[in-house]
């Protein structure tokens, strides 16, 4: 790891914690659970590699917790997807269904793309990270197209999250075609995105919310 | 490359349709839906709907009669005011269909509406889309649906009277003393009366849709959607 990407990864985690200390204060941590196990789960992994890299910046740990954090990020569609329509039965039997046949063909489409390898993760990785943006698409169009109210909140982390996963997936590719030679720049590229993606989601955790309804006589918004 | 097509795709849809959200228009729609004002909403949108077809109308007869006493210029001049009336209207019932389309999504269950019929209407094509619209609506399984279908099938109703009003005036416009233009325009006003009839029907079953869920069950749901989701 080179000093300059040891700095970004104390930037992350610098952000990381304002991450959480937002959400804490703001009140924001039950509106999505896995995301601030997501959050912790990051952390964790950041400083175990900064602070021990002969120890835990090897290729196997990376496997190790490049899967937690797969795990988590489906963890966290499917929990905003149930917050956002346990209140609406008809909405939620329709998301269900639809949430469902995704996780199954991204799990069967996975299964055969074992095992998981280092030296091959541009093999398996895009698919499991594109399972997640679909996820998180799904609930978002579903959101829209049955008119839910969401929080601020909730909408922040699913627009920060998938145009990251896109750059991740394009990354991915890139490694593909040019070879390992690249890893230690396009490791830097990730970082630099992981950095944006932090620094915005502390930011939309920190801000105050400003929804109000005017209490007015009740005529149809359109 | 199949992961990243995907991605993008995905990712794309989800910005634009989240970069689209209002959050408090979504709060506004579900207080106005759990609000139910279905009597007040419904009384005015039929005083509505009178007034612009008695405008139209009035346009039209005032637009013959003075065709009858041979005062070409003045009849134009009329028609095309019962044109744009005609106009403002549809542009009135357009966004409305719009907005109960997105209502009807938000209830659980919405009262049946009758099958689409060819026989309100006098235009041969309007008469075409509501036999199609007829024969879809046997294929349709749920009243969402089939509300839906109705949705549908009014607005481009609307759309064919709108531009069927627009031909039959420039044709008067070429050729006042002819009749065929005239009547065209009195079939489409007479065309378009019969869709604000099944728009108020389609109306009043959204409301009383929106109606039926108990008063304790709405505060309930509003208490959930305002209360969980700040």
């Amino acid at each position: 790891m080179s000093d300059l990407q040891l700095l970004v990864a104390h930037l992350v985690k610098l952000g990381l914690v304002a991450l959480l200390a937002g959400m804490l204060l703001r009140g924001r941590l039950g509106l999505c659970w896995a995301f601030g196990a997501y959050v912790l789960a990051i952390l964790v992994g950041n400083t175990l590699v900064t602070l021990a890299p002969e120890r835990f910046y090897t290729p196997a740990f990376w496997v190790l917790k490049q899967g937690v954090y797969d795990a988590l990020k489906v963890a966290i569609a499917i929990e905003l997807a149930w917050r956002a329509f346990a209140a609406f039965p008809g909405a939620w039997r329709t998301a269900r269904v639809v949430l469902l046949a995704l996780l199954a063909v991204s799990t069967l489409s996975l299964a055969g793309l074992t095992p998981r390898a280092y030296d091959t993760l541009w093999q398996w990785q895009p698919g499991a990270v594109t399972a997640s943006v679909w996820l998180l698409t799904t609930t978002a169009l579903l959101v829209v197209f049955y008119q839910v109210p969401i929080a601020e909140w909730q909408r922040a982390i699913m627009l920060g999250l998938a145009p990251y996963l896109l750059v991740f997936v394009t990354l991915m590719s890139l490694l593909r075609r040019l070879g390992w030679a690249m890893v230690e720049r396009i490791s830097f590229i990730d970082q630099l995105a992981y950095l944006g993606l932090v620094l915005f989601w502390a930011f939309a955790a920190w801000r105050k919310d400003e929804t109000r309804l005017a209490a007015g006589p009740a005529g149809s918004p359109a | 490359m199949l992961e990243l097509m995907l991605s993008s795709v995905g990712c794309a849809a989800l910005c634009y349709t989240l970069g689209r959200y209002n959050r408090t228009l979504a709060l506004q729609r579900w207080q106005f839906v759990l609000n139910a004002p279905e009597e007040r909403a419904l009384e005015s949108l039929r005083r509505r709907v009178e007034l612009d077809t008695a405008l139209a109308r009035q346009a039209l007869d005032a637009a013959e009669r003075a065709r009858d006493a041979r005062r070409p210029a003045d009849a134009l001049t009329v028609l095309r005011v019962a044109l744009s009336v005609l106009e403002e209207a549809g542009a009135d019932r357009l966004t409305r269909l719009r907005a109960m389309a997105v209502y009807s999504r938000m209830v659980r269950a919405i009262r049946p509406l009758p099958a689409p019929s060819p026989a309100p209407f006098r235009g041969a094509r309007l008469k075409a889309a509501a036999v199609f619209a007829g024969f879809v609506h046997g294929f349709l399984v749920g009243t969402q649906e089939r509300f839906r279908l109705w949705l549908v099938l009014m607005g481009l109703g609307v759309r064919i009277v709108l531009h069927g009003g627009q031909r039959a005036v420039d044709g008067a416009f070429r050729e006042p003393a002819r009749a065929r233009p005239w009547a065209a325009f009195a079939e489409g006003l007479s065309d378009f009366e019969a869709l604000d009839a099944s728009h108020l029907a389609a109306f009043e079953a959204l409301a009383a849709s929106l109606a039926a869920v108990d008063r304790g069950g709405r505060l309930e749901l509003w208490e959930r959607i305002a209360g969980d989701s700040r």
